[in-house]
């Protein structure tokens, strides 16, 4: 986009700005010295002089200040000023976008349920002093409250895990280790390793064997080879760092596991791990240059806009935001559905339902996959579900 | 525990954990592509300090030409006046050298304000510059604050709006000063007064009239109904000679319809006139001006936020979204967001694009779909271990059917 001009075009509006504003208190100061100067001479004027001194010498200030004609001065290097001003915007214009909501249906949002949204974005974000200060500003019903004491027990726990404190977090993963398990998460482990590691540090070989005992040795049957290894770093009690096993003291194991600790807490209470606002502005981000290319070509068909059922170009958002399976018949290049379901021919490739009944004449003959040399006959292809 | 029998554990890769550290490789070019598209739509974020900028340079230079102007001609009127004492001639230099003091120190101010508006302009080029594929997330948090306090601002939301910014420090980088003039125009005229409004309208009267804006024509529209309402119809017909006539040539059909409510009164049932007296014509003036407002600045008319949500939705909405077994993890999976997006059009795709329904993981020639005999499709990682963890049987999670790994076939999605 070349940012270096912009900066360079608005570089030039300052320094213009710069120059007009020395060159205005350079106007002001002879201004000035005149009015002195001329001061300076009445005053020190005797009595003596005639009072038609005082005119000529009056006219000739004025007539100095003719001469100088400071406003035109001024107006000279404001008019340098005015022209850089107005070539930025319009450099401005030409390298973005310069109305993005030329992509925007006319299709007003309940506002209540924006403002709802936000207040959760803001609770679930643990920004729990802007989210109240949005409810009572907003006026909204306490909608968003059941959201605001779930994420506060939850970034209690974060923030007592900042401050190396384990107890709310394995409180919390005790009380939930079952649908841990079911999520196949082994946060409860990764929580006593980091206990174990710090009893190590901290305290006597005693109290960490004790404590592999009553916690660890839980989880041996699924997870020998870590419960080993950590057994064994008792051997380095209090010497860990200069032991091989030195990476287990390193902090990035409290975040992994805080982010751990996140993730299975927000998917437990039915929450995504992702603040939904922040994903939709994110897939709008990546959504709108392609909406506004097809506007710019499309001008005046402001009307058909309004009243798709589809969006007229194909968004293509990155991986992190396909949630469903999308199947696109590859020769009708329409979506499936459940009446024209995608089919696995016998040579592997997959059409839709009414592909195959065009191609075969509706059964009644094989016909060639468009892919490959095979011959496929309509009654061999299978029904897929992705 | 009979730990001492048992074999160490490998000690060359101590931490499990660590095996999972992402690579930090150069990003792709379609990455930086995208990018660079994104901050293409933020002209709103540079153009509007700037206007603002531009504004105070412009008030500025203003004030000095009009103070220069009236010493200079206060001094060619003293040179021809008769008669003027010593005295006199003294004491009037010496007021035109304080007023001259005065300037000076009106343009010291002038120019520091105007410094720290140059500086915010500098301040948003810069943040866009750091935008890089390194520090993207942290980036596209901040825009979603900036996104939200641009709503706030524009929903007269100030107090959170200010928290909000204050608390992320990027004050520098949310247009909460140019919002506070708008807020005494609206607070007032929400109070049924319209002195700031039509201050605005002289401030910015080049400009208006250059974008073809009525706004003043519809304030003095009101002014005068107020007249009608207190039953003054004198003074409203003396309003409407001085401040409507002027708008007659452009504007004539709505000045004879407002014009007529002097036959009427405020409790008149007559449906075309009755609409003039309700107080929601207050509410549209506020609208209206917010859109003069924002066009002005060079913003866009609705808050950001409905459009990039719009955008959002809409290229996230599939019909597969309104299913009960939808993941959590797709916005249209919370009521909250379905209701936004119901009259919203759907994505449009022209590429197939699958998700492994165990893995949510996306299907591609590295972990291709494989097809169960009950038509039921997984990706090969999924199915990969599940059959290392049962013995090579494959159960299928959606129909409990069950077969043996070598009786899966690849299916080829182009």
């Amino acid at each position: 986009m070349g940012l270096t001009t912009i900066k360079d075009a608005f570089d030039r509006v300052t320094k213009k700005q710069k120059l007009s504003c020395s060159k205005t208190q350079e106007v002001i100061d002879q201004i000035d010295q005149e009015l002195e100067q001329v001061l300076q001479t009445l005053q020190s004027a005797s009595d003596l002089d005639s009072q038609l001194d005082y005119r000529s010498v009056l006219a000739e200030l004025k007539t100095k200040l003719k001469d100088m004609a400071p406003l035109s001065q001024l107006e000279s290097t404001q008019k340098e000023v005015n022209i850089a001003a107005s070539k930025y915007p319009k450099l401005l214009e030409k390298s973005f976008n310069p109305d993005i909501s030329k992509a925007y249906r006319n299709i007003e949002f309940d506002s209540h349920t924006v403002n709802e949204v936000i207040a959760s974005h803001f609770y679930r974000r643990g920004l729990f002093e802007i989210g109240d200060s949005f409810m009572k500003e907003t006026q909204e019903p306490e909608s968003a409250c059941a959201m605001k004491l779930l994420f506060q027990e939850m970034f209690q726990i974060l923030e007592a895990m900042r401050k190396q404190n384990l107890e709310l977090a394995l409180n919390w993963a005790a009380t939930n280790s079952d649908k841990l398990k079911e999520n196949g998460s082994d946060l409860l482990l990764k929580l006593h390793s980091l206990q174990f590691v710090e009893i190590l540090q901290k305290q006597s070989r005693d109290e960490a064997l004790k404590y592999a005992r009553t916690h660890l040795s839980l989880f041996a049957s699924d997870h020998m080879p870590e419960i080993q290894k950590l057994v064994i770093c008792i051997l380095w009690t209090g010497k860990l760092d200069r032991s091989p096993y030195a990476q287990l003291l390193s902090p990035t194991n409290w975040d992994k596991v805080a982010e751990e600790l996140t993730r299975q807490f927000c998917n437990i209470q039915g929450q995504s791990y992702e603040s939904p606002l922040s994903v939709t502005i994110a897939a709008g981000t990546q959504g709108l240059p392609p909406l506004l290319k097809f506007m710019n070509v499309m001008l005046g068909k402001k009307q058909e806009w309004q009243s798709m059922k589809q969006l007229p170009v194909p968004v293509e958002l990155d991986k992190e935001f396909q949630f469903h399976s999308i199947f696109v018949c590859p020769v009708s290049k329409e979506q499936s559905t459940e009446e024209n379901p995608p089919m696995l021919m016998s040579c592997g490739h997959v059409l839709c339902k009414q592909s195959i009944m065009k191609m075969s004449k509706n059964s009644t003959r094989s016909f060639k996959c468009p892919y490959c040399p095979s011959d496929i006959d309509s009654t061999n292809c299978r029904q897929l579900y992705f | 525990m009979e730990m001492d029998s048992l074999p160490n554990g490998n000690s060359a890769t101590p931490n499990p954990s660590s095996a999972l550290i992402p690579t930090a490789a150069a990003p792709p070019s379609s990455k930086l592509n995208q990018l660079a598209e994104s901050l293409k739509l933020e002209h709103q974020f540079l153009r509007v300090p700037f206007e603002h900028y531009k504004k105070t340079i412009r008030a500025n230079h203003r004030v000095v030409e009009k103070e220069v102007s009236s010493v200079i001609s206060s001094v060619a009127e003293a040179a021809d006046r008769d008669g003027m004492s010593r005295d006199e001639a003294v004491n009037h230099l010496s007021s035109l050298v304080s007023r001259l003091q005065g300037l000076k120190r009106k343009l010291e101010e002038g120019s520091r304000v105007e410094h720290l508006q140059a500086q915010r302009c500098r301040a948003r080029l810069d943040h866009l510059e750091s935008a890089d594929a390194q520090n993207l997330s942290e980036w596209n948090n901040v825009k979603v604050k900036r996104i939200l306090v641009d709503y706030m601002l524009r929903m007269s939301y100030y107090d959170t709006a200010v928290k909000l910014a204050e608390s992320s420090n990027m004050q520098d980088l949310v247009d909460i000063e140019v919002f506070q003039e708008a807020k005494k125009v609206i607070d007032a005229l929400q109070n049924q007064e319209v002195a700031p409004a039509l201050a605005w309208c002289a401030e910015n009267k080049s400009r208006l009239k250059k974008s073809k804006s009525k706004f003043e024509f519809q304030v003095r529209l009101q002014e005068f109904i107020e007249l009608v309402r207190a039953e003054n119809s004198l003074r409203a017909i003396t309003y409407a000679r001085k401040y409507l006539a002027p708008w007659g040539p452009s504007h004539m059909n709505e000045l004879q319809r407002v014009f007529a409510t002097v036959a009427y009164k405020s409790t008149t049932e007559c449906t075309i006139y009755k609409v003039f007296f309700e107080p929601k014509q207050w509410d549209f003036l506020v609208d209206q001006f917010k859109q003069e407002f924002c066009k002005l600045y060079g913003m866009t008319l609705e808050p950001l936020l409905n459009i990039y949500l719009q955008a959002g939705l809409s290229a996230l909405k599939t019909p597969y979204c309104y299913e009960d077994d939808c993941t959590k993890e797709d916005p249209l999976s919370q009521e909250n967001f379905r209701k936004l997006a119901l009259s919203l059009p759907y994505s449009k795709q022209h590429h197939s694009k699958l998700v492994c329904y165990i893995t949510k993981e996306l299907m591609d020639t590295e972990n291709p779909p494989q097809v169960l005999p009950n038509g039921y499709v997984y990706s090969t990682k999924a199915l990969e271990d599940m059959a290392k963890k049962n013995n090579g049987k494959i159960t299928c999670p959606r129909t409990n059917f069950v077969c043996n790994y070598k009786d899966l076939v690849k299916a080829y999605i182009s």
